[in-house]
C-alpha cells in the first residue's frame, strides 16, 4: 500500500484520514491529498523539474502539520502545487522529498492551513494512520 | 464526547443551555449556549459542545464561555464561540481567533432602489467578478512592495485613505477606525508578508463573497433610518478577511505557542488551543502580529469596497454612490474592559455587538448601538441588527456571525451538484458568479442552519436587536 486517504465528516472544515505502510508514504499521500483539494480532480499531470522540499519539526504529529503547511505556502506564493513526491527522508522530526508539481494561473486559495485539532499520527502493525483537519 | 456535552446540559430558559463547570474536572467556568430546540439539536450533533468545553479549560478564562446560536464545530475553538481571559493572568490563543484573522463583514448602501435596476444585476455581478479577484488574479488587487505591506500592517485603512481608496467617513464607521494601534509588523513573519503581498483586494475562497442585495423588510424604522437603510434600496455586503497573510500569522504562532506551553506549565485537551500568557513575550508578539493582520483585513475589505464603488459608478453614474454602513470583525481577540477588569475577549466566528452606551460604539451610532450583520447562506436573507447594552452581561457584548454551517462540505456536494445549485439560485432571480461548481455546491443554502431561526434567537435573547432583512439579488463567490 503506497497510501490511501479519505475525507471524514466535519461540519465546516476538511478532515483527512491517511493510511500508508510507512511514514514516508503517509507524508507523500498527505501531499497528494492536498494537491487534489487545491486543484480539484482530475489532477493535471506534474510538469517541470523536481524541487527539494524539507521540513523539520519537534515530533511526528507536528511534522505532518508542518509538511502540509509548507505545501500550502508553496502553492499560494509560487502558484506551484506539488503532486508527485519522492521521499528522501522521513522520520519523526524530518521530512525531505523531491517533488514535482502543477503550475497554476492563479494561486490556489482553498486550503488556509493544516491544524493541530484532533491530530493524530499512529504507527501500528499495518503501518501508519493519521487524522488531520485542514482549515478551508 | 458530543453526547457527553449535550447530556450534561442544564436548561436556563427556553433559549439558554448551560453545561456546568463541574461537568469536567478541567473546566474552569461553565459553558453557555444560546439556541432554540432545533438549533440545539443541530449544535449537539457535532463536536462543537466538546470544543466549547475545552475552551472552558484555558488558563485565566473568566465568567462563562459562550456558544452563539450559529455555533458549529471548528478546530480548537468552535465557530461561534466567545471566551474572555483575564489580561493580567490569562492567556491569548491564536486558535481562539482562527486562521482568518479579522474575517468580517461590511455593508454598503446605495441611494438607488433595487427594483428599477433589477434587470441589470446579472451584468453588475459579472462586472464585480471581473473587478474583484477571488484569488490572486490579475485585476483588482493592490500590489504592494515590502514597505507598503508594512504600512498596511501598521496603518490599516488609514494607509488607504492616503492612497485615495477610502474616505474619512468610511473610517468613522469601521470597527476600531480600521486600524489597531497595537499592530507590530516586526512580529509578522516574512512568509506571512509574502503570502499577503498580492492579495489586498481579493475575496479568497470558502464562504467568502460579495453579494448584491435589496433591503426587503424593516423591523425598526427609527434605527433603520439612523443606519441609513430604506425599504427597497440596493446594498452590497462584503465578507472576507486577512487572506494568506492572516493564515500564516496563525500558523506561525500556533507553532510558537505549542513549543512554549511546556515552559509555562500549560496542559490542554486540544493542541490547536495552543496559547501563552497574554503578558508573556509570546503572547505580546502574537497580539502585535494579530493586530497587524487585522489591519490588513480591514484594508482588504476597504480595497474591495473601492472596487465595488468603481463598478457601481461605471454602471449607474453619480447615482451609484455607495455609503458604508459599518465594517465589523468576527474573528478577533480584543482587549476590553468588562466590569472594571481588563479582558482578552476571543471571538471566533462571533461579532462584537456593543450597545448605545458603550464608548467604543461609533459616535454616529451612539443613539442606536453598533451595527451587527448576520449574513445568511448564499441564496437566503441576511440581517442587520444593532448591539444592545445588555449583551455585555450576556455574552461579553457578542452576537453571532452568520447562519452557521449545518452540513459538511462533502455532504453538501453529495446532496446536490453545483450546477443544480446554480440553476436553482438563478431560477429564484439570484445571479451567481463562482469559478467552481464544486465550491458552489459546498456553500448551498441547505448546508447552513436556518438564518431566520438564528436571528430570532439573537433578538429574543437580547444579544442584538433586529433592524432589517436583506434579500440577495446576486453573488460573487470566492
Amino acid at each position: 500500500m503506497s497510501g490511501y486517504s479519505e475525507l471524514l465528516a466535519h461540519t465546516a472544515e476538511v478532515m483527512l484520514r491517511l493510511r500508508a505502510t510507512t511514514l514516508a508514504d503517509l507524508l507523500a499521500e498527505a501531499g497528494r491529498a492536498l494537491g487534489r483539494l487545491e486543484l480539484g480532480e482530475p489532477v493535471p499531470p506534474a510538469a517541470g523539474e523536481p524541487r527539494l522540499i524539507e521540513v523539520q519539526s519537534p515530533d511526528r504529529e507536528a511534522l505532518l502539520v508542518d509538511w502540509l503547511n509548507e505545501l500550502v505556502y508553496l502553492a499560494e506564493t509560487e502558484r506551484w502545487v506539488p503532486v508527485e513526491f519522492e521521499m528522501v527522508t522521513a522520520n519523526d522530526t524530518t521530512a525531505r522529498a523531491w517533488a514535482r508539481g502543477v503550475v497554476t494561473d492563479e494561486a490556489p486559495a482553498r486550503v488556509k492551513a493544516a491544524t493541530f485539532h484532533g491530530l493524530k499520527v499512529v504507527a501500528g502493525p499495518q503501518g501508519f494512520e493519521a487524522d488531520v483537519v485542514l482549515d478551508v | 464526547m458530543t453526547v457527553t456535552g449535550a447530556s450534561l446540559v442544564e436548561a436556563r430558559g427556553p433559549l439558554v443551555h448551560e453545561i456546568p463547570r463541574t461537568a469536567r474536572p478541567d473546566m474552569l467556568v461553565p459553558a453557555r449556549v444560546y439556541a432554540d430546540s432545533e438549533l440545539w439539536t443541530q449544535i449537539s450533533g457535532d463536536r462543537s459542545l466538546a470544543q466549547l468545553m475545552n475552551v472552558a479549560t484555558l488558563p485565566g478564562v473568566t465568567g462563562c464561555v459562550y456558544g452563539m446560536p450559529d455555533m458549529h464545530e471548528g478546530y480548537g475553538f468552535p465557530v461561534g464561540g466567545v471566551a474572555a481571559m483575564k489580561a493580567d493572568d490569562g492567556v491569548v490563543s491564536p486558535g481562539g481567533v482562527g486562521y482568518d484573522i479579522n474575517c468580517g463583514v461590511r455593508l454598503l448602501i446605495s441611494d438607488l432602489d433595487a427594483e428599477p435596476v433589477r434587470e441589470r444585476v446579472p451584468a453588475l455581478v459579472h462586472e464585480l467578478s471581473r473587478s474583484i479577484p477571488s484569488g490572486t488574479g490579475r485585476g483588482g488587487r493592490l500590489l504592494l512592495g515590502g514597505a507598503d505591506v508594512d504600512r498596511v500592517l501598521v496603518e490599516g485603512c488609514h494607509y488607504l485613505l492616503e492612497r485615495g481608496f477610502a474616505t474619512a467617513e468610511d473610517l468613522e464607521v469601521t470597527e476600531a477606525g480600521g486600524r489597531f494601534t497595537r499592530a507590530d509588523p516586526g512580529c509578522v513573519s516574512a512568509r506571512a508578508k509574502q503570502r499577503g503581498r498580492d492579495q489586498l483586494g481579493t475575496i479568497g475562497s470558502g464562504n467568502h463573497f460579495v453579494e448584491v442585495q435589496a433591503v426587503e423588510q424593516i423591523f425598526d424604522a427609527g434605527v433603520a433610518a439612523a443606519l441609513g437603510l430604506r425599504p427597497g434600496c440596493l446594498a452590497v455586503l462584503v465578507h472576507t478577511g486577512s487572506r494568506g497573510l492572516g493564515h500564516q500569522v496563525c500558523t506561525d504562532y500556533v507553532r510558537l505557542m505549542d513549543a512554549a506551553m511546556q515552559r509555562y506549565g500549560i496542559v490542554l485537551p486540544d493542541r490547536e488551543l495552543a496559547c501563552a500568557p497574554f503578558r508573556s513575550p509570546e503572547g505580546q508578539q502574537y497580539f502585535g502580529a494579530m493586530c497587524a493582520a487585522a489591519n490588513f483585513a480591514w484594508a482588504n475589505r476597504q480595497v474591495i469596497a473601492h472596487r465595488v464603488r468603481e463598478a457601481f459608478e461605471r454602471f449607474f453614474g453619480a447615482s451609484g454612490r455607495l455609503r458604508l454602513v459599518y465594517d465589523v470583525a468576527h474573528n478577533m481577540a480584543k482587549l476590553e474592559a468588562h466590569q472594571g477588569e481588563l479582558l482578552v475577549v476571543h471571538r471566533k466566528g462571533a461579532t462584537r455587538a456593543f450597545g448605545p452606551a458603550h464608548p467604543e460604539t461609533p459616535p454616529r451610532y451612539r443613539s442606536v448601538g453598533q451595527p451587527v450583520f448576520i449574513p445568511g447562506s448564499m441564496g437566503t436573507a441576511s440581517y442587520v441588527l444593532v448591539g444592545t447594552d445588555q449583551a455585555l452581561g450576556l455574552s461579553f457584548g457578542s452576537a453571532c456571525h452568520g447562519a452557521g454551517r449545518a452540513m459538511s462540505r462533502h455532504a453538501a456536494k453529495r446532496t446536490k451538484p453545483g450546477h443544480e445549485v446554480r440553476r436553482e439560485l438563478e431560477a429564484r432571480g439570484i445571479a451567481v458568479s463562482c469559478p467552481s461548481n464544486a465550491e458552489l455546491a459546498e456553500e448551498a443554502p441547505f448546508a447552513y442552519k436556518d438564518v431566520e431561526r438564528v436571528v430570532d434567537v439573537v433578538h429574543r435573547v437580547g444579544l442584538a436587536s433586529r433592524v432589517a432583512r436583506l434579500r440577495p439579488l446576486g453573488v460573487v463567490k470566492g
